[in-house]
């Protein structure tokens, strides 16, 4: 069940993360326009979908794209933020929140202007890649980036991030995050194919659709189905106790 | 902050700019501020400005030189500075640094150089350590008006060039709100003046010079440099607090409720309120406002660099750092450092302190 049908979700959340979702009514205001009107060409335009509502915070996708990428331990190009909210007017006192969270390959990305040797760049079909021949690791895009989307890789001392796995996808693969993904929250595809199935899900989401941070003017290319405003920007809490760097040094 | 939501699970990224940036926007701070302190005395002949300006000129030329130094050690990549040169790309500051930076320390050697060519031949004449080098250097020992100002004004062009690429590259990110303002290369700025009359006390000392007018001169330049780091701060809070500017509400919310942010906030206004009355009460007191003026350039810019990427761009709360003891941090500062003394050293080896810290330059 890779993909299950939307109409069919209410087969998926357990129920206290029902009681939960109560608790967090989804805003729909946000974003009028899904995504970007079909583009003149006939490229691709790649894109995904988070639909929140699906996840259910296994970190699957975490695990998968570190083996897939070869990601150092202690760094991590998606991660399923979770966090543990309080409510009111439950019966239960906290309800867990998930966010994955990744590259937003970004139409207007604030990542590659300021790259000094012009390493970081995007794709015709709207990925954002690092050349790693011409990074000189001078960080100037991890500052760059709203998201601490980006880091150094510890191993290649060069800029790292999703990248859609562009590998994968350039050799008609799923992203590794998405093949895993075991909620069928993640759904990747081309924003340019009206028959593709996460055209049709934005296309039928259409006014519930948000993107992170959109002050931000980033066009993020990542868009999410019941993103909680509370956790749109940087999320005003408690921080988490757990130091991956100091864990693994 | 909020305790209705606690981070269970999240990334905590590491800081990507170094303790080696801080050194880097610090040295070569003092060195762009250390030659403006040059001009009045070397360039413009005003009088009670030789010596204050020839020491203020070796200053510039310790911390020019050693700067690149760090900047190149934060490079995760060092060995490939020269994609800098070879990808040339005008959508980035940090690209047009790697092109100001040599101009600047191109106009400031020569500049140097020919200020100096007179002290080298002086020191060749008189037979002390390294004369031979001095002779050398010296070509004569010519004196060239037309060309000291040209090359004045050079590195005078190249050090404007670094003041403006080392603020706009941190003012252009957006996603540091406590970056993102217009004010902060005013203040990189004025510190950077600040600390470079500080290293220009101290070396003032170091070399047993004992003119209190001079002192007094740079007491007085300091009263200036610390009231106009007030007022900017004074600015950057009420921009905030009043909600006039949405980048400074967004920078101020941002790290008003930690209190690390807090007592450094505290500890820059305090230590700047202190430089302040000490110069201006007792101005003969040189090297303690040397020190404190160098030690607010350093802590505003540490304070910038590292406190401003512990905040989360989208986590809660702030990711705590600790300077680690090796290259990377501790070792890191403590060799720049060292570094600097190993310049000093060998520029006044051949240009001895008390030759340039005499009040009017002997003839020859
Ligand atoms: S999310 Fe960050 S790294 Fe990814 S494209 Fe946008 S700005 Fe660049
Ligand atoms: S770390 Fe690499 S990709 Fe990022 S700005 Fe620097 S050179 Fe460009």
């Amino acid at each position: 069940m890779k993909h299950p049908d939307l109409t069919h979700s209410s087969a998926a959340p357990s129920p206290s993360r029902r009681a939960f979702l109560r608790g967090i009514p989804v805003l729909t205001a946000a974003i009028a326009a899904p995504a970007p009107a079909l583009a003149a060409s006939a490229g691709h335009h790649w894109a995904m979908l988070v639909d929140v509502r699906r996840c259910i915070g296994c970190q699957a996708c975490t695990v998968s794209c570190m083996q897939e990428n070869a990601v150092p331990e202690g760094s991590f190009r998606t991660v399923v933020s979770t966090y543990s909210v309080a409510l009111e007017g439950e019966r239960q006192p906290a309800g867990t929140y998930v966010l994955p969270r990744l590259c937003n390959h970004c139409d207007n990305p604030p990542c590659v202007p300021v790259c000094p040797v012009g390493a970081t760049f995007k794709r015709a079909d709207g990925v954002v890649l690092v050349n790693s021949e011409r990074c000189v690791g001078c960080a100037y895009c991890v500052q760059a980036c709203p998201y601490d989307a980006r880091f150094i890789n510890h191993d290649t001392n060069k800029a790292d991030k999703c990248t859609f796995c562009a590998h994968r996808v350039d050799a008609g693969l799923l992203p590794a995050c998405v093949e895993t993904c075991v909620g069928g929250a993640r759904v990747f595809g081309d924003l340019n194919d009206p028959d593709s199935e996460l055209r049709r899900r934005l296309d039928a989401a259409a006014g519930q659709v948000k993107v992170l941070k959109p002050a931000q003017n980033t066009d993020p290319q990542v868009f999410y189905i019941g993103l909680d405003e509370r956790f749109a920007g940087k999320v005003d809490g408690q921080a988490t106790l757990w130091k991956p760097r100091a864990a693994h040094p | 902050m909020s305790t209705a939501i606690v981070e269970t699970i999240n990334v905590t990224r590491e800081i990507a700019w170094l303790p080696w940036a801080v050194s880097y926007f610090f040295l070569i701070g003092l060195s762009c501020g250390a030659f403006l302190l040059s001009l009045p005395g070397v360039l413009l002949q005003r009088p009670g400005w030789e010596a204050i300006s020839r020491l203020a000129l070796l200053a510039a030329l310790v911390c020019g030189l050693t700067a690149p130094v760090a900047l190149l050690a934060d490079l995760h990549q060092p060995g490939r500075f020269w994609h800098f040169y070879a990808y040339f790309t005008p959508s980035s500051w940090m690209s047009w640094g790697a092109f100001f930076i040599p101009v600047y320390l191109g106009g400031l050697l020569v500049y140097a150089w020919l200020a100096f060519r007179p002290l080298l031949a002086e020191h060749g004449r008189s037979g002390g350590r390294l004369a031979r080098l001095a002779a050398l250097l010296a070509c004569g020992g010519l004196e060239s008006r037309r060309a000291l100002i040209g090359a004045a004004a050079l590195a005078f062009a190249g050090a404007a060039l670094v003041a403006l690429y080392t603020g706009a590259e941190l003012m252009v990110v957006r996603a540091r709100p406590l970056w993102h303002t217009p004010l902060l290369p005013v203040q990189l700025a004025i510190t950077a003046l600040a600390g470079a009359v500080g290293l220009t006390l101290l070396l003032k000392r170091l070399a047993g010079d004992a003119d209190a007018s001079a002192t007094a001169r740079l007491a007085r330049t300091l009263v200036a440099t610390q009231c106009a780091a007030l007022a900017v701060g004074a600015l950057w809070l009420l921009l905030g607090l009043g909600g006039l500017s949405a980048v400074h509400a967004e920078a101020l919310a941002e790290v008003a409720p930690s209190a690390n942010w807090q007592l450094a906030a505290l500890w820059a206004a305090g230590a700047t309120v202190a430089t302040l009355l000490l110069a201006w009460k007792r101005p003969a007191s040189g090297v303690l406002i040397g020190l404190l003026a160098l030690h607010s350039a350093w802590m505003m810019r540490w304070s910038i660099f590292i406190g401003g990427q512990e905040v989360p761009k989208t986590g809660a709360g702030y990711y705590s750092y600790q300077l680690p003891l090796g290259p990377e941090g501790l070792m890191g500062i403590v060799g720049t450092a060292g570094l600097w003394v190993f310049v000093f050293i060998l520029l006044t080896t051949v240009l001895p302190l008390d030759r340039l810290a005499t009040r009017t330059r002997s003839s020859h």
